[in-house]
């Protein structure tokens, strides 16, 4: 019979370890350990416990990504929109002419869609979505607002997000 | 900023969108986009931070995929060689919509945490961070603590009771997390809509605090 506050089935308040909470050594902040390696490797899918790795034992992987570096639009975040230049304003050479992902991009973005999204419902990988849509936005058929947003973290944008968060039902 | 690209004088406009809730431009014909504003869902494998995202987002929750190429040392018996692979990460995430101005994007971090500059990708200008915990598995959410206590960002740490059991009390996953008494150690209903409505509440509570304004 369980009692509140029990945990799950089988692990009652009298087999709590309370020294070690149940077998979990409390976290240890990076600064107060020394010699520690900078990362850590989570437990996996397959709920294998995480490694302490020794310092610099064995080798450790660099990981390459892919895709060149932006020189049209600095900062592209995940959560950049990015809207299509209406047709009166876009560039003479017509959308038709552009290869099939940046046709599909320009048509997405008949509405202002962020970075993410226009690479997850077309199926992009985000790097690849990043470059696309960089190379649009210069040659004129996309505008990737970057730069023109104000500061997400001054406190009138949190106190909007707030109130509209309130105001969920 | 080039906005040459508009036919009609909406150059003007543009310049007027931080003082104008319309977001319309003289003509009226100026889709300017909302403000895109984020918050990061983090926590271990399967702890519920796409659970939490589907709770309430306004949009069926998408995935976004990265696919990252590693190189890595390998010793064998021939030596040292390189193993080049590539490993696909994905991210779920939802919108709501805050008003015709204002998206908030809820991102949750892949569960790998060996690609941490992709949570530094996910992290970068957002307004903070949700480590979800699961009570039974505290051990899984370190490395998430350790990344945001290390980053700028506000962030809460909040422990998803199933079922309505929780493990362990809160201010025991408080100490075994060694977390600063400034950071909001809360529980919350993964699936409940106002639950985790509530969560990002008090986490925009905190990142309120820290950018100088009154709650």
């Amino acid at each position: 019979m369980t009692q509140p506050g029990d945990g799950p089935a089988g692990r009652t308040a009298e087999n709590r370890d309370d020294s070690s909470l149940g077998g979990i050594l409390p976290r240890l902040p990076p600064y107060v350990l020394s010699g520690r390696s900078k990362t850590t490797d989570a437990p996996t899918a397959e709920g294998r416990p995480s490694e302490e790795s020794a310092p610099s034992a064995g080798p450790r992987p660099f990981v390459i990504t892919r895709g060149r570096v932006l020189g049209e639009v600095a900062d592209i975040d995940i959560e950049t929109q990015v809207s299509a230049v209406d047709a009166a304003g876009a560039p003479e050479r017509g959308v038709e002419t552009l290869p099939a992902e940046s046709q599909e991009i320009v048509a997405l973005c008949a509405q202002p869609m962020s970075v993410a999204e226009i690479s997850a419902r077309l199926r992009l990988q985000l790097g690849v979505t990043r470059v696309l849509v960089g190379d649009l936005h210069a040659a004129g058929y996309v505008v990737v607002h970057a730069e023109d947003v104000p500061d997400p973290r001054s406190p009138d944008i949190i106190q909007r997000v707030i109130h509209g968060l309130r105001a969920l039902s | 900023m080039d906005f040459a690209l508009f036919p009609d004088n909406t150059y003007a406009a543009i310049s007027d969108v931080s003082r104008s809730s319309s977001g319309l431009g003289s003509t009226g014909l100026r889709r300017v986009p909302p403000v895109p504003v984020k918050i990061v869902i983090a926590g271990g494998f399967g702890v519920g931070k796409t659970t939490t995202v589907c709770s309430i987002s306004d949009i069926q929750p998408l995935t976004t995929e990265a696919e990252m190429t590693e190189v890595s040392n390998g010793v064998d018996d021939a030596g040292d060689r390189y193993e080049k692979h590539t490993t696909t990460v994905a991210m779920d995430f939802g919108c709501i919509t805050i008003d015709e101005t204002l998206k908030l994007y809820l991102f949750g971090t892949p569960g790998q945490t060996r690609f941490n500059f992709m949570w530094d990708d996910l992290a970068h200008g957002a307004l903070g961070a949700v480590v979800v915990v699961d009570s039974d598995r505290l051990n899984d959410c370190f490395p998430a603590v350790d990344y945001f206590e290390r980053t700028e960002l506000p962030f809460v740490v909040a422990v998803n009771a199933f079922d309505g059991h929780l493990a362990h009390q809160l201010d025991d996953v408080r100490w075994a997390l060694a977390v600063k008494e400034t950071v909001p150690v809360l529980r919350f209903d993964a699936r409940d809509r106002l639950s985790v409505r509530d969560t990002l509440l008090a986490l925009l509570g905190r990142a309120l605090e820290r950018a100088g304004g009154q709650a």
